[in-house]
């Protein structure tokens, strides 16, 4: 048994496509506004217009995917006053709506927006790691979507031994928050946590 | 071989797979899963992803125009698609990878079911363009469309019956809109007579004009080739967002390349788009249509600094400099004097000069074309942007010199400056027949043709075929098409022309939605999905090629029916039915194409286990493919098939093109590719009152115009102008403030992304949004192509879309 | 911001408001006890206790607005453990259940009077922890903008704040309806009415003093911060609400400061006691839209670390 399934994310291979995102509203039925995995991007740098009619720069941009991520101290589980979440022995957070009251505690809490507010059922809803194929050992429908396989889901200490333990970049929050199940492969361009060189470029979308 | 080789593979594939899949299996909690089937490849039809009991899973794929046919494998249920999954047949390595589809096939389902999907057939009431319609029988639109094509045949011949560009049915065998001469409405018309066809697309029709100027064809390396490379430039290469599907396969090589070769990436590029994110090192903006200004100051920089390649420029081309140019030609015109200022503007193209005009600083221009002259091989490509401006022509050609100067074309890791190639299958098409009618124009002027088509001429208008056509279009076709507003060229004055029916006096669209195109129908036709019919597609993932037999998913919605019945119902009120369907229904068709493949490619599985097996994938058995490596090796052996068997830097075709056309002022036609200033570039005095050169990037939301009316993706990536901070700074603008941008041609609203990622002086409205005109004649679908011009680029008279002047203020 | 959020404004302020006056209604009756007798104190303060019943019922209402899934709102203390807003709830749902017993002991006069005594401690100290568990609440590592001392801090201050004004206002309307029923017994609770009105006028300047001291303080705080989220709700504040923000501060400084020391010169002299009346009426009138305000506010500050 695994003791917590983590996602893998590789910044260099992501071009910020999407299909991850629609993949996951396609197998979970959700409306377009509700988006359990998102894809931030962030970007900076500075532009100099040269006195000749030139320019000079030092652009940056990349994309980070994100859904929820089973973190190992759960802030919504721990704030949720319904106890309605609950962390399956293989690391998976998981949302029970007949206990959920919809009070939205965890959404103020997740620094991930991986809980979303459901108006039809009026109870939270987010990324289940796609436990149904999970548990018929397939791959999450993110993970098996992404044309770059950008995306890998596997238990947290192999992920770790293979590409090191970075879970936390720009513009994500720090990780000591909730201890997230995820590891970041950075590039070149990735910025680390709390940088202001740039910004999160797409708010409307994440 | 190839297939061999393919199936050892994939059988270690298996092997592997299953081995890491036990221990991955082991480490869930051990589910038996394996007692399912587990992984399988190749020939067993795969069901990895367990449908559910009452689920079936089939084959299909998604069949756009961006380059890809991307397998999907459709879960059905009680007759519904109600899962969408892709290629799960082998691995993540590249070139036995999964042919993993884009955004785009995942959100297939809101294709399918669209509030916007036409369900029967209608003809139009009131005004032509009003979009007011009444539904009619199958018989009637039929008996009207096979009466007044007869009609029009009859009144002004052949000549005026127009099948239009239309790519929103691409990749498939008998229903396929693309290239109009290969659909079945082609396989109609030329059964009774011919019709008007055209040359080029609206995607690449200056460089596949002006390309074979220079090299007898536009052929390229592989992208696999990249592996064997130190240094790649790319202009205005954006394959991160135009082929992004594993179907094209060329984002996951360009990465799984980038990796194993350890190359740098540089990009020119106006915008830093998604390639630029993911696989380039460094991003060097450039002002649109200034590439061959760009160029020429690299290849001072070389020449003064003896950097180029003069062996092979000696050997291998003509018109480089004063000595090797052709006959009978005056001095002054070679690539050298141009460059060095010793040609007709005595301007040498220095650093300094380019700088002005590029907005690339004169030290950059420096610093690679000495890292370009010294890193060998070095492999330049470009996209097909650069070329879709009114200098198109040159710009395309430009970008070639550089690797013609540095002594990179026909060899591993070098390139001919043209984008990219792959591997593929050749899978027979659906014949469909001669067409009597000689006469093309070129694939943007149809709008000229029901103007004045009967004074249209070769030497002035780039008629094909025949001096003069004979008569305007007065019947046009459009299957699967958005062109005739949306993708062509100022939307508002094509409307306007249009809604005139006494030019084009009969419009037959045949459409899945109602698109903006389709509002100006006669006649509209509900087509099927190709996820309502049996089809055969076949493509090019990197260096992996591939067919995949769709099978039919669901049954026909609504009334629709498919384009083969269509044209075979319209071939029987003209007395044509025998001829056109040979006694053949459309998937005995498909069968027919299979059995003509097999005599060529007896690997390639018959009809029944193709469909069985769903995907048929080939690796690349070979060494990754290198253009004019045989001309290359031996030049006198393998001559190019130029006039003059080489590279030809001056073209004397052109050349005298100049000399004989009736070419309009300022468009520049010349034997070597120069910098010419256009109207509506950087430098035309029009800035003043339209300071922002507007480009439209290719979108991840859609496929041209496909894709637009699904809410998944438009809320995925919303439709937005991009624009640099200084620019907004000047303007009062923030990050979603809605805009108007605007030109005397049109207006549009849409919200505003402000982004250091675009530079200054430039923005970018995503190509392909419904062109959506409010009471006031605002276009609030933000249609890149209300603001786009008309007016042709000289040589290949094609579409120049990404040569327009604006202002933007705040809405 | 929409209903949900409305409904959370509700809540806290009236619940915080019902806590503040039990807990000042308790003080004053315990001194007032002392000097005048239990049943002038009673006379005194009997009707104002029950007026908090609905005041709470009213809250806890609103709370349900605010539960996508109200029908399942009895859960809601099911993580007593780990989530203060259980503690929230709970210490709601115990303050409601001991107050009333009190109220009811109090007002059938059932047992000893030390007995009801001890009764309104626990209830009072049951009132302490729901302001603090509601404050809690918000004490959230992911939300900087909320997770500073201010919050209990400010919580508390609203608390006393209303509730001082809250039980000023009562004890006019108190002392109208004795004269009219028990004209007999006006002079006295005139006097006692004055006597702690000048109190409660003090308390309030004192309170208003703690929030202009808390709130330049917590802002000037945020905005140096590192966290981008902390500035963020800074701009919220000073930006898209700066005229809000404003407004808030200057009725609070009017309600409470100068209407308060405006009461407490009024109650120290006899006579006076219509524009004593009101005084306490206006003056709990704008600090209770003062409020309001600052917890309209309050909520729009939710600028959260992360995504």
């Amino acid at each position: 048994m695994a003791n917590q399934l983590a996602f893998y994310f590789d910044v260099a291979r992501c071009t910020g496509c999407k299909a991850c995102q629609v993949a996951c509203q396609d197998k979970h039925d959700l409306p377009a506004d509700m988006r359990w995995r998102r894809v931030a991007e962030y970007s900076g740098g500075e532009w100099v217009r040269n006195q000749d009619g030139s320019f000079t720069q030092n652009v940056f941009a990349y994309y980070v995917s994100v859904a929820c991520n089973h973190c190992e101290k759960p802030i919504c589980q721990e704030v949720c006053p319904a106890s309605a979440i609950t962390k399956r022995d293989d690391g998976i957070v998981l949302i029970d709506e007949d206990k959920c009251i919809g009070c939205r505690y965890c959404e103020w809490a997740c620094p991930y927006a991986a809980p979303q507010f459901d108006e039809d059922s009026g109870t939270m809803s987010k990324c289940t790691l796609c436990v149904d194929y999970i548990d018929a050992g397939q791959l999450p429908a993110c993970v098996a979507a992404c044309p770059s396989r950008a995306l890998e889901v596997g238990e947290l200490s192999e992920l770790r031994a293979k590409y090191g333990d970075l879970a936390e970049v720009a513009p994500l929050p720090e990780a000591k928050l909730t201890e997230p199940a995820m590891i970041i492969k950075p590039n070149a361009k990735t910025k680390p946590v709390l940088a202001k060189a740039g910004r999160l470029a797409n708010p409307e979308e994440v | 071989m190839g297939e061999q080789n393919f199936l050892v593979n994939a059988v270690t594939n298996t092997v592997l797979n299953r081995r890491s899949f036990l221990k991955w299996n082991a480490a869930l909690g051990g589910t038996a899963v394996l007692a399912k089937g587990g992984l399988s490849f190749g020939l067993e039809k795969s069901d990895k992803a367990a449908a559910q009991a009452d689920e079936k899973i089939v084959w299909s794929a998604c069949l756009v125009n961006c380059g890809s046919r991307c397998p999907l494998r459709l879960h059905v249920r009680d007759g519904e698609i109600v899962r969408v999954e892709t290629d799960d047949t082998g691995d993540a390595e590249y070139g036995t990878h999964q042919l993993r589809c884009c955004v785009r096939g995942r959100s297939i389902r809101q294709r399918v079911y669209n509030p916007d999907r036409l369900k029967y057939p209608m003809k139009r009431v009131g005004k032509r363009g009003e979009g007011k319609f009444e539904r009619i029988s199958w018989e009637e639109a039929y008996d009207t469309i096979a009466s007044e094509l007869q009609r029009i045949i009859d009144e002004y011949g052949n000549e005026a019956v127009y099948i239009n560009y239309a790519t929103g049915a691409l990749g498939g065998t008998v229903a396929k809109s693309w290239p109009p001469g290969s659909s079945p409405i082609a396989r109609l018309m030329n059964c009774v007579g011919g019709y008007l066809n055209h040359y080029g697309t609206y995607s690449s029709a200056q460089m596949s004009t002006a390309m074979p100027y220079t090299y007898g064809s536009r052929s390229s390396n592989s992208i696999e080739d990249i592996i064997n490379t130190k240094l790649v430039v790319m202009f205005g290469n954006n394959i991160c967002e135009t082929s992004m599907g594993g179907g094209g396969g060329k984002v996951f090589a360009l990465q799984a390349m980038k990796e194993q070769s350890g190359a740098k990436f540089i990009l020119f590029d106006p915008r830093y788009s998604e390639t630029a994110v993911s696989v380039v090192d460094e991003w060097i903006p450039i002002r649109p249509g200034t590439d061959a200004a760009l160029v020429a100051a690299m290849a001072y920089v070389m020449i003064t600094e003896d950097l180029h390649d003069q062996e092979f420029l000696d050997e291998y081309c003509v018109g480089f400099d004063e000595d090797h140019m052709p006959e009978d030609v005056p001095a002054g015109l070679s690539y050298k004097s141009y460059v060095m200022g010793d040609g007709e503007d005595g301007m040498p193209k220095t650093p300094e000069w380019a700088a002005k005009i590029t907005g690339v600083p004169a030290e950059t221009i420096v610093r690679v074309a000495r890292e370009i002259a010294l890193t060998k091989p070095c492999f330049i490509t470009q996209g097909l942007g650069p070329q879709r401006q009114a200098n198109g022509e040159q710009n395309c050609r430009a970008i070639a010199m550089l690797p013609i100067l540095t002594g990179n074309v026909g060899i591993h890791g070098g390139n001919t400056g043209v984008s990219e190639g792959g591997y593929g299958i050749r899978v027979m098409g659906f014949p469909t027949l001669d067409n009597p009618v000689k006469a093309s124009i070129s694939v943007f002027m149809w709008y000229e043709a029901i103007l004045r088509g009967a004074e249209m001429t070769a030497l002035a208008d780039g008629v094909r075929g025949v001096d003069q056509l004979p008569a305007p279009i007065k019947f046009m076709w459009n299957y699967a098409g958005n062109t005739i507003v949306n993708q062509h060229s100022d939307s508002n004055a094509t409307v306007k022309q249009l809604e005139d029916d006494s030019l084009c006096e009969m419009i037959v669209v045949i459409e899945n939605h109602m698109t903006p195109s389709a509002k100006l129908a006669d006649i509209l036709l509900p087509d099927i999905t190709n996820f309502e019919q049996n089809e055969i597609t076949s493509g090019s993932a990197g260096n992996t090629g591939y067919a995949i037999a769709l099978s039919q998913a669901i049954e026909p919605q609504f009334e629709c029916r498919p384009i083969y019945e269509m044209c075979a119902e319209i071939a029987k009120r003209l007395g044509v039915e025998e001829e056109f369907t040979e006694g053949r229904t459309h998937d005995e068709w498909l069968e027919w194409v299979v059995e003509e493949t097999r005599k060529n490619n007896p690997d390639f599985p018959d009809y029944e286990t193709f469909r069985e097996m769903g995907i048929y994938k080939v690796t690349n058995p070979g060494e990754p493919s290198v253009a004019y490596a045989d001309f290359r090796e031996d030049p006198e052996a393998n001559p190019l098939s130029t006039p003059s068997g080489k590279i030809e830097i001056f073209s004397k075709d052109l050349y005298d093109i100049a000399n004989t056309w009736e070419i309009p002022e300022g468009d520049v036609i010349t034997g070597i590719p120069v910098y010419a200033a256009t109207w509506e570039g950087y430098e035309d005095p029009l800035r003043e009152k339209y300071p922002l050169q507007m480009i439209g990037h290719h979108y991840k939301a859609r496929t041209h115009s496909s894709y637009h009316n699904v809410e998944w993706l438009r809320k995925a990536a919303p439709q937005e102008v991009w624009m640099n901070p200084l620019d907004a700074e000047e303007r009062g603008l923030e990050l979603g403030d809605m805009v108007h941008v605007y030109n005397d041609r049109g207006r549009l609203k849409l919200p505003v992304k402000v982004t250091p990622r675009i530079a200054p002086g430039v923005i970018s409205v995503p190509q392909g949004a419904w062109y959506e005109p409010n009471k006031d004649g605002v276009d609030e679908g933000g249609c890149v192509n209300t603001l786009t011009a008309l007016r042709p680029s000289p040589l290949a008279k094609a579409n120049p879309q990404h040569t327009n002047l604006v202002q933007v203020e705040k809405a | 911001m929409d209903v949900r959020e409305w409904a959370l404004i509700a809540f806290t302020i009236l619940s915080q408001m019902a806590v503040g006056s039990f807990i000042i209604l308790g003080i004053v009756y315990f001194f007032a006890a002392r000097k005048w007798g239990e049943e002038e104190a009673d006379r005194l303060s009997d009707r104002a206790l029950l007026a908090i019943g609905p005041v709470l019922v009213l809250g806890t209402l609103a709370s349900l607005f605010h539960l996508g899934n109200p029908l399942n709102a009895y859960r809601a203390i099911a993580n007593v453990g780990s989530s203060w807003l259980s503690r929230e709830i709970l210490a709601n749902v115990l303050f409601i259940g001991v107050g009333a017993v009190f109220a009811f002991m109090q007002w059938r006069k059932i047992s000893t009077s030390a007995t009801r005594n001890v009764v309104a401690l626990v209830a009072a100290a049951i009132g302490v922890v729901l302001v603090f568990s509601m404050s809690q609440i918000y004490m959230l590592r992911t939300a900087p903008a909320w997770d500073t001392i201010a919050t209990p801090i400010t919580f508390f201050t609203t608390t006393f704040l209303l509730g001082a004004l809250a039980v000023g206002a009562a004890y006019v309307a108190n002392y109208a309806y004795v004269q009219r029923k028990e004209p007999g017994c006006a002079d006295t609770q005139c006097e006692i009415m004055r006597s702690t009105l000048r109190w409660l006028a003090l308390a309030s300047v004192v309170l208003v003093g703690v929030h202009l001291v808390v709130l330049p303080l917590y802002v000037a705080y945020l905005a140096s911060s590192d966290v981008a989220a902390a500035n963020d709700a800074v701009n919220v504040l000073m930006g898209d609400y700066g005229v809000v923000f404003a407004l808030r501060l200057v009725l609070v400084f009017v309600g409470a400061g100068i209407l308060g020391a405006f009461l407490y010169r009024n109650a120290s002299s006899p006579g006076r006691e219509k524009i004593l009346g009101n005084l306490a009426y206006a003056a709990f009138a704008v600090v209770l839209v003062a409020e309001v305000m600052g917890r309209f506010l309050f909520y729009a500050m939710q600028t959260r670390i992360g995504l």
